[in-house]
């Protein structure tokens, strides 16, 4: 999985979220806003019930003082008068009441306009006839009667009751119907959100669940590599150590086959050292008549010999003497890498070295030379250290040797020995004011029968690759920071706890 | 010498060998030397045909031996000699060019009388043979019987 497409997955996640979150509001935001309308089409559609049971009661009113007076007219008691007066009573408030209600419908109103003077009406012709009554003229007032039975007032309050009621008929099923559409429309709108919540709740789930799939997809495969690396790492470690291992035996067998040739080699040149000496006799010997005798020690003189045959004898000589050197060369090269390779053979123990005391020791042991040379040995105050002691004692050595034995002519030498504690590491520098490395050679002199510089000292070019060679193998460092003419600083970090493990190993 | 010493040189090495020798008759000694260039001719020599040794019952015997041998190393031939009843009393010389401590202490455990590392430097080379031939003229060397 590459990194692209998680983040481009993460932007899918956010936005689904989003999405989902602003579904939500709007849902709500809607839900609110719907049921706030279904509440008012409500209340409205009881309004409408409200107003036709006021004009139902208003009616029964009328009706009832309208009975009440009839009853009164006919036998003068006082209680249906009472029962007249006490509906009349109530007429105007329920009027008032109606026209207030009704009072936001313009077509109600103009109904009220026509309902009130006719109730107006009837009220006062109700009250002449009781007016007849009360005079004790009932037969004035009993011809009132069928006047006002179906009088224009009685036909207009009719009218127009019919007309208000048709009116909230009308508002009533109008009314009832946008209730229904409001709430219908609540019911779909917070349906239709709750499964696009739902979709989308699942949309996630099924992301999130493919992208941990794909976690766990990836963890697995890095756990696999990890291992993988972990064993190539091994492989090649144990590769190394074995191609090491065969090196350091077939240099061992090599350089220790080649010797026993050169001790042939050698031989027999010095047999034809002997053979030369036997050879130039005779023929001194022939040329001269006089016979060869040994001196008082019983060594042969050199034979007085012909200029040309001298020249023949210096010349043999000569050859022998550039074969001998070079023989000379060749076995110490050779004892050399045996030396090396019998060190690389030897086990290391670490033990608790006071790192002061070794350096001082090595200064002392190299004491003739500084004095000859006006060398001056500084060991400032060093850390203590866990190390091989003999591997150590080699690296200091050398590195002490050098700088004692590369001085610049003509100046008095000063060589100092620093060392510091650094994170689990102790640094050490060997600076000298000897007459310093080309930094093109800085790689070079590490290499093994390689030096640098002029070749006016006696050498095979094995100290610093030895010295490298043992720092490698106590699990430390080593380099070197200098310019020809100014000294050198050769700077080593060594393990402060070596355990006995070389950097391969313990990585 | 109560009766003549034999030196047997197992060398593989035949200048090393003819150097060896041309030292030895320097320094005076003139015994038989029997040369062998390998192990097996060697042993073969040494054990005789049934391989017990009971061959060189009564003989007295030296032996110069080298370790690189192409057949076997030389310690192998060491053990073995020193391991038979009959040649266990012959000094056995070890001469080659291994001057590994380590390899020299196993000689010693094993039996070697005398361990001399081949110098390069033929002087040294030579001196070393010579001390030895003297040393061998001077050495008491048993007969070889159980």
């Amino acid at each position: 999985m590459t990194a692209d497409a998680a983040r481009k997955r993460a932007f899918w996640q956010i936005l689904l979220l989003s999405a989902g979150l602003l579904v939500l509001v709007a849902i709500s935001t809607t839900s609110v806003v719907l049921v706030n309308q279904a509440r008012k089409a409500s209340s409205l559609v009881v309004h409408t019930v409200e107003v036709e049971n006021q004009i139902a009661t208003l009616l029964l009113e009328i009706r009832r003082a309208e009975s009440a007076a009839r009853a009164f007219l006919l036998n003068s008691q006082q209680n249906f008068l009472r029962e007249h007066e006490d509906a009349v009573a109530v007429i105007l408030p329920g009027i008032d009441k109606l026209a207030a209600i009704t009072s936001d419908n313009p077509v109600q109103v103009e109904n009220m306009n026509r309902l009130r003077p006719a109730v107006m009406q009837r009220m006062a012709e109700f009250a002449r006839a009781v007016g007849f009554v009360k005079q004790d003229d009932t037969p004035a007032a009993v011809a009132m009667l069928p006047q006002t039975g179906a009088g224009p007032a009685v036909q207009t309050i009719a009218d127009a009751t019919r007309a208000m009621r048709q009116e909230e008929e009308r508002l009533f099923v109008a009314r009832t119907r946008a209730a229904d559409e409001t709430q219908q429309l609540a019911s779909v709108v917070t349906v239709a959100g709750s499964a696009l919540v739902v979709l989308l709740a699942a949309l996630s789930v099924f992301l999130v669940r493919r992208s941990s799939n794909a976690r766990d997809a990836a963890e697995e495969q890095l756990r696999l590599n990890n291992l993988n690396l972990e064993a190539t790492v091994q492989e090649r470690t144990a590769d190394l150590r074995e191609a090491n291992e065969e090196i350091q035996r077939f240099a061992y067998i090599v350089s220790h086959d080649l010797r026993s040739p050169l001790v042939n080699i050698m031989g027999f040149t010095s047999e034809l050292d002997e053979l030369r000496g036997d050879i130039f006799r005779r023929i001194a010997s022939l040329a001269n008549d006089q016979p060869v005798v040994p001196d008082t020690a019983g060594n042969l003189p050199e034979p007085a010999l012909p200029a040309e045959d001298k020249q023949l004898s210096a010349d043999f000589s000569e050859a022998l003497g550039f074969i001998k050197s070079s023989i000379g060369k060749m076995d110490r090269l050779i004892s050399a890498i045996l030396n090396l390779t019998r060190e690389g053979r030897r086990e290391f123990r670490p033990v608790k070295i006071d790192s002061r005391e070794l350096i001082e020791t090595i200064a002392s042991t190299v004491a003739h030379q500084a004095a000859e040379t006006e060398t001056t040995i500084h060991v400032e105050p060093l850390p203590e250290i866990v190390s091989d002691r003999l591997a150590l004692e080699q690296i200091f050595g050398n590195l002490i040797d050098n700088a004692l034995k590369y001085l610049k002519t003509g100046v008095p030498g000063d060589i100092r020995v620093k060392g510091r504690a650094k994170m689990g590491f102790i640094v050490f520098e060997v600076i000298d004011n000897g007459r310093g490395i080309d930094p093109k050679d800085h790689q070079r002199i590490f290499d093994l029968f390689r030096r640098a510089g002029t070749q006016d000292k006696p050498g095979q070019g094995i100290g610093l690759a030895h010295v490298r060679a043992l720092v490698r193998r106590l699990g430390g460092t080593m380099s070197v920071s200098s310019e020809l003419g100014n000294g050198s600083t050769f700077t080593v970090t060594l393990p402060a706890k070596w355990t006995g493990k070389s950097r391969n190993e313990t990585s | 010498m109560s009766s003549p010493v034999t030196i047997i040189m197992i060398e593989d090495d035949e200048g090393h060998a003819r150097l060896i020798e041309r030292n030895i008759r320097r320094s005076g000694v003139n015994n038989e030397i029997k040369p062998f260039t390998n192990g097996t001719d060697a042993l073969a020599y040494l054990f005789g045909t049934d391989s017990t040794g009971a061959a060189h019952k009564g003989e007295a015997l030296l032996i110069l031996l080298d370790l690189n041998l192409p057949d076997m190393t030389g310690i192998d031939i060491l053990r073995r000699v020193k391991e038979n009843e009959f040649l266990k009393y012959a000094p056995v010389v070890v001469l080659t060019t291994t001057d590994d401590a380590q390899e020299i202490k196993r000689c010693y455990e094993l039996g070697c009388n005398v361990y001399i590392t081949k110098p390069v430097n033929y002087e040294s080379f030579a001196n070393a043979i010579r001390q030895l031939g003297l040393f061998f003229s001077v050495i008491q060397v048993p007969q070889a019987t159980p």
